[in-house]
């Protein structure tokens, strides 16, 4: 797994255990809904979370395939990638 | 233990419900433009967050106070004083017109019960409403902090159950709720950027008799029933904080109304004898618009059986416990009910819990 895909990784890890008080362990082949236990208002906080982290935007249509917390990394990535400002320039 | 059918005899009537929300008004698109810059400071991606401000189909609040006077309320103690001072203010205003159309002056009245989730008082606000309206010195008060939205509902029922006891006496059912004194400005946290899109002020306070107290009338409190959800903590609450209320707040509550509420209306109403088809007229409390969904949904609604609860939404925002009392106000004063109407009542909160109260015309 890519650098840059660890640590959105433990990112997600971060805000699942202080905002979203998941007690349990996340681990990339998690499923959001059914093992995180996520609902709409849950999901829009990791979002969020990754959003004011790395600095990109996510969409509705970006969320049409993301099922597990590795979909989800993969496409931090992509979008990270995708923006003009290198990952080297994000902050926390 | 309620049992009483629709022609029982002890069952109190609402004479009136007193309605009013506070001079500021602001746009949600107003509010919007307020936090942003608030928002920026730690969010990046803000067009998610308006559209969490927009979704919530609200189009805007009433505020006790100035838009640009809550930079300046930092602490609890500030937040709490303008609470006391406007919650007070704004109480005596909806009890002055609620007895005026009942026909009633404060002398009249035997027991206050004051509800309200979003400040706290000692001497709590319906003895300091007393100094001001001259209620008599036998005056019972029972103040009730801390069922938040179901208080509207769960206050009347228990105003009902008391005036069952005392069937000759008068009670008030006091709301207010100033929800904007609540705000944890600093809390960027995406429950608490919703619920400041969701909430608003107002107070109401409804006019209860009992069976026999002279010149009575009105829909009459036939039934009520509470209900508790097991381990449900966290659906909805404050963590209490050194600067206040801070807000708990779980996207699970449309899913516990589309799992429940069938069941428990379906229930309540067969101990009365009566079916969800026996209803003419429902009484929801404006939740948010995920929660009508799930009233509408769960209970096969028609398409504007909540029409007033979603009116009441779009116009001034969740009110917390003042809100069902707003839309019960207005069901008494718009709706051409016929003698042996039924109508029910139903509000959520924290608990999490229910309460349902039957009416008849």
């Amino acid at each position: 797994m890519a650098e840059l895909e660890l640590e959105v990784v433990a990112e997600i890890r971060r805000i699942a255990a202080d905002e979203l008080e998941w007690k349990g362990v996340v681990e990339p082949q998690h499923d959001l809904v059914r093992d995180l236990q996520l609902d709409s208002l849950g999901l829009t906080v990791l979002a969020v979370g990754l959003e004011n982290r790395f600095r990109i935007r996510l969409s509705e249509e970006d969320a049409q395939g993301v099922r597990t917390v590795s979909d989800l990394a993969k496409l931090v990535v992509r979008r990270v990638a995708s923006t003009a400002r290198p990952p080297t320039e994000v902050r926390s | 233990m309620h049992s009483a059918s629709g022609q029982d005899s002890s069952a109190p009537f609402i004479r009136s419900v007193g309605r009013a929300l506070p001079p500021h008004y602001a746009s949600q698109e107003q509010l919007i433009a307020a936090f942003r810059e608030l928002w920026a400071r730690r969010h990046f991606n803000l067009e998610r967050l308006e559209d969490l401000h927009r979704n919530v189909q609200v189009g805007g609040r009433y505020l006790a106070m100035p838009i640009e006077a809550y930079p300046a309320l930092v602490t609890f103690q500030q937040r709490n004083d303008a609470w006391i001072r406007e919650a007070t203010a704004l109480s005596e205003v909806v009890v002055r017109q609620a007895l005026e159309q009942a026909g009633l002056v404060p002398a009249d009245v035997d027991h206050v019960f004051f509800v309200t989730v979003t400040g706290i008082a000692t001497p709590s606000i319906e003895a300091r409403l007393a100094n001001r309206l001259r209620f008599r010195e036998d005056l019972k008060r029972t103040p009730i902090f801390g069922l938040g939205c179901v208080a509207g509902a769960a206050g009347l029922a228990r105003a009902a159950d008391y005036l069952r006891a005392f069937p000759t006496h008068t009670a008030l059912v006091v709301s207010a709720e100033l929800c904007s004194l609540t705000l944890q400005r600093e809390d960027l946290s995406i429950p608490n950027i919703i619920a400041s899109g969701l909430f608003g002020d107002g107070a109401a306070c409804a006019v209860l008799r009992g069976a026999n107290a002279p010149g009575a009338k009105g829909p009459r409190v036939v039934a009520s029933r509470s209900v508790f959800y097991p381990d449900s903590e966290r659906i909805m609450g404050w963590d209490v904080v050194d600067s206040g209320f801070k807000v708990v707040l779980s996207a699970k509550v449309p899913q516990l109304v589309k799992d429940h509420i069938q069941g428990n209306v379906d229930g309540f109403l067969a101990t009365q004898g009566l079916k969800r088809g026996d209803i003419r007229h429902w009484v929801a409390h404006t939740g948010g618009p995920k929660v009508l969904e799930s009233f509408e949904e769960a209970l096969e609604l028609d398409k504007d059986a909540l029409a007033r609860s979603w009116a009441s939404l779009r116009e001034v925002g969740n009110l917390s416990s003042a809100s069902v009392l707003f839309v019960l106000g207005e069901t008494l004063e718009q709706v051409a009910a016929k003698p042996g109407d039924y109508g029910l009542m139903m509000a959520m909160g924290p608990g999490f819990c229910a309460e349902m109260v039957l009416l008849r015309w």
